[in-house]
């Protein structure tokens, strides 16, 4: 019984963790900002460079920026990578774009960047590319390319124009999630401090102290369970029109945004407005009037009806997630680990790919999970290798690209993937000695 | 004849454009008849379009990584009647 309650409880601070304010700053704009590469963003500004006719040089490069902008849903990197590999610029790029998808998906990206660290993510990016192109030339020299009929390549000539004005909406919400998660002067300065008109009582000081929350907290978690209801009447119709829960639920979140960019103290009742906070403030109301003035109704209505699935998707499983990678962490011995993956080698890294491809985990939870083996004392090299491995190859994957590729090809890619993971999170942990 | 295939990978938003199609051949209910077929095999999904969800009417791609809703459907099942006439 004991054990019982002292596992839920290390769940619970896993989830204190995670939804604490600065992880919503992040995965709140990520959400949206998915939910547009989805829904507004036309695939020919990317597919057009992905034809047969396409020098090779061009494709490579723009198979990986395809796999940041097309691949934000798991559904649509199959038939892609069909296309780009049979119709298109042949097996190297469809490779390419194959690895590069589920390694670079925005919300991985940022949310391991305001988890674990920006070092971590700006090497899962680095990395992923490059060894992505790489892994995609190997692949073309190993094997016959399929010829290509011109005429069965048409889907590749179209072209589409985006309007400045959806240019505009992606600039701002990329600012938006830059300006909540960057750790700058400017931003985490206060510029005034406000004390709240009232005084906490010594019980609720007592209580949040004893959960280890503070006032803003306890604000987020409600605003996190409100939210919900209000987005499923606003959202989930969102395609056969507006109501008024539509609009409630985006002022609520954007209140909930401002409401996790200022900072304050456990049993403190002062708050300060940082320059985090009126720079959100700045670009909620630059959303607001794009999204208002030069947006069509069908083009929001799209892109929230993307955002929402996304949420509805992956926030239930990465709540569960966490809670159970908060337990995870209590009920394994930190030796374990250390003595697994502690030190950067060649078998430590080889051991956290093995552990991403046995393991699956839905997405954004390797993030959670990646965190509680880094404080049980895994080494920051392993834990990318690991990192680049678990969205890449669970036996899942492995069994699906089978049926498309063949078992041949499969193999001689799954062994690439594992082979240049490893050696990924080897050089990384190499070059964290180094600096 | 009208041969409908809707093509998508059996995520959320392809079950969509598959019940906007249901419902849009249930009111307009092509004189000749139809068939409906949700194509689901990625290689075969590539015959067509690299975006899903897509959906094909008598071979043609009227559709592709977006939502059309059920009038927008009937419109192009009576276009596609009119010019197979």
């Amino acid at each position: 019984m004991n054990l019982f309650l002292e596992l839920l409880g290390a769940g619970w601070t896993g989830l204190l963790d995670y939804l604490a304010a600065h992880v919503l700053l992040c995965l709140v704009p990520a959400f949206f900002i998915a939910g547009y590469l989805s829904g507004l963003m036309p695939k020919e500004v990317v597919t057009r460079f992905l034809g047969p006719k396409t020098p090779k040089y061009i494709s490579y490069p723009a198979s990986a920026i395809g796999g940041f902008v097309l691949a934000v849903c798991s559904c649509t990197i199959l038939p892609l990578f069909a296309g780009i590999w049979k119709r298109g610029a042949g097996l190297g790029p469809a490779i390419t774009f194959l690895f590069v998808g589920p390694a670079v998906n925005i919300l991985a990206i940022s949310y391991t960047g305001s988890v674990i660290g920006m070092d971590i993510a700006a090497a899962r990016i680095v990395l992923a590319i490059a060894f992505g192109i790489l892994i995609g030339m190997i692949m073309a020299a190993l094997f016959k390319q399929p010829d290509v009929d011109p005429a069965k390549a048409a889907m590749f000539d179209q072209s589409a124009t985006m309007r400045p004005a959806l240019w505009g909406l992606f600039g701002l919400l990329v600012a938006v999630l830059i300006a909540g998660t960057l750790q700058i002067a400017p931003l985490k300065n206060t510029v005034i401090a406000l004390t709240l008109p009232f005084e906490l009582s010594a019980g609720v000081e007592n209580a949040l102290a004893d959960l280890d929350l503070t006032l803003q907290g306890v604000l987020l978690i409600a605003m996190l369970v409100l939210i919900a209801p209000v987005a499923w009447k606003g959202f989930n119709d969102v395609l056969t029109g507006f109501n008024r829960w539509t609009w409630l639920a985006l002022g609520m979140a954007a209140f909930t945004l401002l409401l996790a960019a200022p900072t304050t103290e456990t049993g403190s009742i002062v708050v300060n407005l940082t320059g985090r906070f009126f720079a959100e403030v700045a670009l909620l109301a630059g959303l607001a009037y794009v999204a208002a003035h030069h947006l069509e109704r069908d083009e929001l209505a799209h892109w929230l009806w993307e955002t929402w699935r996304f949420v509805k998707q992956i926030f239930p499983l990465l709540i569960m997630g966490v809670f159970v990678a908060g337990m995870f962490r209590e009920v394994t011995p930190e030796e374990w680990v250390e003595q697994l993956a502690g030190r950067n080698t060649i078998w430590a890294n080889l051991i956290g790919v093995i552990f991403g491809v046995f393991m699956y985990f839905p997405t954004l939870v390797e993030v959670p999970m990646a965190a509680a083996f880094l404080d049980l004392g895994m080494h920051r090299g392993p834990l990318l290798a690991y990192l680049l491995a678990d969205p890449e190859l669970s036996l899942q994957s492995i069994l699906v690209t089978g049926k498309i590729m063949g078992r041949t090809k499969t193999a001689a890619y799954v062994s690439l993937v594992a082979v240049f993971s490893t050696l990924a999170g080897y050089l990384f942990g190499l070059a964290l000695a180094m600096f | 004849m009208l041969t409908i295939k809707v093509l998508g990978s059996g995520c959320p938003n392809c079950q969509k454009v598959e019940a906007n199609a249901r419902e849009a051949l249930a009111m307009f209910r092509p004189p000749g008849g139809y068939e409906i077929e949700h194509v689901k095999d990625p290689l075969g999904i590539s015959e067509y379009v690299l975006k899903t969800p897509g959906l094909v009417i008598n071979e043609k791609v009227v559709s592709e990584g977006r939502i059309p809703d059920s009038s927008e459907i009937m419109t192009w099942l009576a276009d596609t009647l009119l010019d197979t006439e």
